[in-house]
């Protein structure tokens, strides 16, 4: 029952970066051999969602949410839930200041919301529980993308007590907010890499037990998680990489509760930026948690030898509590085959010394201290209610929020609207600052975040973002007047 | 599970000795001076001469180093289970927790609405709702649907018994009476049901005071009465 908690890492602080950084990039060049046949990448890539709009600095898209039939488990046909059709649904692509009008089609039997999943909007376009679109019904989603909030983000429905049902039904999909200015050289070949997983029942329906049985129960208290694991909705694609080039990775972690310990063998990762995008300067780690929703960014350079192959693994994470931890949690699992291409890359990358700054919020400024405590399935010892509000703030001030974790398994800290920073978790101050909006506070320990709510009034959502903890009521509400 | 509670456990406290405390519970009525003394004052009398310090610290010392702060050495360990017998075979650990208000390990963090219900119910306070409940129905009168207990020895299904008045000065104590102290226990083992199977009516009587319930639970043969099993059938429909 008892095993040793695999923790994060946290690398140290890297003061001089830039000699071993560029040492990491480089490296490798050595195998730069002219190539005879450039494999093929299995790893099929989501669809860009179309623009319709022909104006500048205007993106104008439908989104229709609709039952269909497709394949969610390989050697299955399942019926499904799918954004335009397929699973993932298609990835935003949209820049920073863009007005962005998105459409929304609601063609499911039941209400629906879309939540832009970090992305910085009014609270009516938030996607919240708060503003369900009917079945058959639409809406349009209106907001302008803030300047500084280039990164990675992801999309998925938001109602009352269903956004676990709708996105193991297979509702959820990347965004990409691009930086007009982006400090990462823009020919490094970009891959999107959405994790999930799922379980099918061998007739192809969604394996989704009933909450009084021991399976529903063991759903309730650790999240819902699948045996079959997918990148980009495929069971362990495979990815090439050319001899020493350095491919840049966006990672989002769409699973309703398992946690990535990502890691490959025998390779390092240079990690560029997280939720909010990229930060000062890079970082580089051996493996990196993913928890639920969370994204990050990673530069990954081609270090094997030409025409072999590794996998990028989920390592055993230990996030559970001992009553319902399952059996086999401490076993590593395949999620991509990465292959080494006999061919060589071009010109060896440089990056900047800075990547971008990331001012620190000033803790001086904070007019409110709050302490937001997490036990199981509830936030300080209440379920949500959509009548309550938890938590008043003004507009336009900074608070810091003491999230403590007073229970025995992992729950992701989920605030809507706005990003925030890590001050310091159980007192130690984190390494490195980066924009968060969703934030792993392990058991029994404490995060301190602070936050600075510059515009935008109205009511938003703070939740864990195990799926089955928000629909069972772990969830708050902060009203911004 | 049920074989689970009739084996005995490890540790420094003997199923003797608290046996021997319910039953000193169950026996002695409600002081008539409850409602005059100040709760923290009651509560800490009734802390003291029910013995919680023998499991969690301190013995009926409250300036003993360590009082209520929970388990620090690993004899105050419960083994529950198959292990008692056969020592190869798995066990439950379970560990007598920090009582002291504490924010960050002990019950700073719960409300006395919290214990009082932790000590009427037996229900876990980090998984249970700061509310009143006013049922023992799954799913009714904020009785959670899916119950977690304290974990197996605790005495709550004697303690329980108290006059409601008892079990507030009890939490009034805990968290208003006791000095914080900063000592992390680790978290009790249990089965996935957290204990649910074994504190059901059947198995240890109704709680008393709830509107519907005798007040005073029947003893003996009266366990097996049929109402029972219709309200066991009841509660876990």
């Amino acid at each position: 029952m008892t095993g040793v908690a695999p923790r994060r890492i946290v690398p140290p602080p890297v003061t001089s970066w830039n000699k071993p950084i560029q040492r990491y990039l480089l490296a490798g060049l050595a195998w730069a051999t002219p190539g005879l046949l450039s494999a093929q990448d299995t790893l099929s890539v989501p669809p860009i969602l179309q623009n319709l709009s022909t104006a500048p600095g205007v993106v104008e898209m439908t989104l229709t949410a609709a039952p269909a039939r497709l394949s969610l488990v390989p050697g299955t046909v399942s019926d499904v839930y799918a954004y335009n059709g397929s699973v993932p649904g298609p990835t935003l692509v949209v820049r920073e200041g863009d007005r962005v009008i998105i459409h929304f089609h609601n063609a499911l039997p039941e209400p629906s919301t879309v939540h832009w999943h970090g992305v910085h909007v009014p609270a009516d376009a938030d996607g919240s529980p708060f503003d369900p679109v009917p079945p058959g019904a639409s809406k349009d989603y209106v907001f302008t993308v803030a300047p500084g909030s280039a990164g990675t983000y992801w999309y998925h429905p938001h109602p009352d007590g269903r956004s676990g049902y709708q996105i193991a039904k297979g509702l959820y999909g990347a965004i990409i907010v691009r930086d007009p200015h982006d400090p990462l050289p823009a020919s490094l070949p970009e891959k999107v890499l959405v994790l999930s997983d799922n379980r099918v029942l061998p007739d192809g329906s969604l394996d989704l037990p009933d909450a009084d049985s021991p399976a529903g129960r063991a759903d309730m208290e650790n999240g819902r998680e699948g045996e079959v694991l997918l990148v980009n909705g495929q069971v362990m694609p495979t990815l090439t990489i050319r001899s020493g080039e350095v491919q840049r990775w966006r990672i989002v972690n769409a699973s309703a509760a398992r946690v990535y310990r990502l890691a490959i063998a025998g390779q390092t990762f240079l990690h560029v930026g997280t939720d909010g995008g990229l930060f000062e300067r890079p970082v580089e780690v051996s493996e990196i948690v993913l928890a639920n929703s969370e994204r990050v960014e990673l530069l990954v350079r081609g270090t094997g030898a030409p025409g072999s192959q590794t996998t990028l693994q989920a390592l055993a994470y230990d996030r559970y509590i001992s009553q319902t931890r399952p059996r086999n949690w401490n076993r590593s699992r395949d999620l991509l085959s990465v292959r080494y291409a006999a061919t060589s890359a071009g010109p060896a990358v440089h990056l900047p010394a800075t990547l971008r700054q990331v001012p620190a919020l000033d803790t001086a400024q904070a007019v409110a201290r709050r302490v937001i405590v997490l036990s199981q399935g509830l936030i300080n010892g209440k379920a949500m209610d959509m009548g309550r509000v938890d938590v008043s703030a003004r507009l336009g001030t900074t608070e810091i929020w003491e999230i403590e974790n007073i229970v025995g398994m992992d729950h992701p800290f989920h605030l809507h609207g706005f990003h925030f920073q890590v001050l310091d978790r159980n007192g130690v101050p984190t390494p490195y600052r980066t924009w968060k909006d969703t934030i792993n506070v392990p058991r029994h320990e404490t995060m301190r975040i602070i936050v600075h709510f510059d515009d935008y009034p109205g009511k938003w959502m703070f939740h864990c973002h195990i799926l089955a903890h928000e629909d069972q009521g772990m969830m708050g509400i902060l009203e911004l007047k | 599970m049920t074989r689970w509670l009739r084996l005995t456990f490890a540790g420094a406290v003997s199923a003797v000795t608290i046996l021997s405390i319910a039953a000193f519970v169950d026996a002695s009525p409600a002081s008539p001076r409850t409602q005059d003394q100040d709760p923290v004052l009651r509560g800490r009398f009734l802390v003291l001469s029910h013995a919680c310090g023998d499991c969690h610290g301190g013995g009926n010392d409250p300036a003993a180093k360590g009082f209520l702060a929970g388990m620090t050495v690993p004899q105050q360990e419960f083994k529950i289970g198959p292990c008692a017998a056969a020592p190869q075979d798995a066990c439950f650990k379970t560990r007598p927790r920090n009582l002291t208000p504490d924010n960050t390990t002990g019950l700073g963090r719960f409300s006395e609405r919290q214990i009082f219900n932790a000590l009427r119910y037996g229900l876990r306070p980090e998984e249970t709702a700061d509310v009143d409940i006013t049922s023992i129905v799954p799913g009714q009168g904020n009785f959670p649907l899916h119950p977690h207990y304290l974990a197996v020895p605790m005495p709550w299904p004697s303690w329980r018994h108290m006059p409601d008045q008892d079990l507030w000065a009890i939490a009034a104590y805990l968290k208003r009476g006791v000095k914080p102290v900063n000592h992390k226990v680790a978290d009790s083992e249990g089965p996935p049901d957290f204990w649910a199977s074994e504190y059901t009516v059947e198995k240890i009587g109704p709680p008393p005071g709830l509107s519907g319930w005798p007040t005073d639970p029947p003893h003996g043969r009266e366990r097996t009465a049929p109402w029972i099993a219709r309200m066991n059938r009841a509660m876990t429909k």
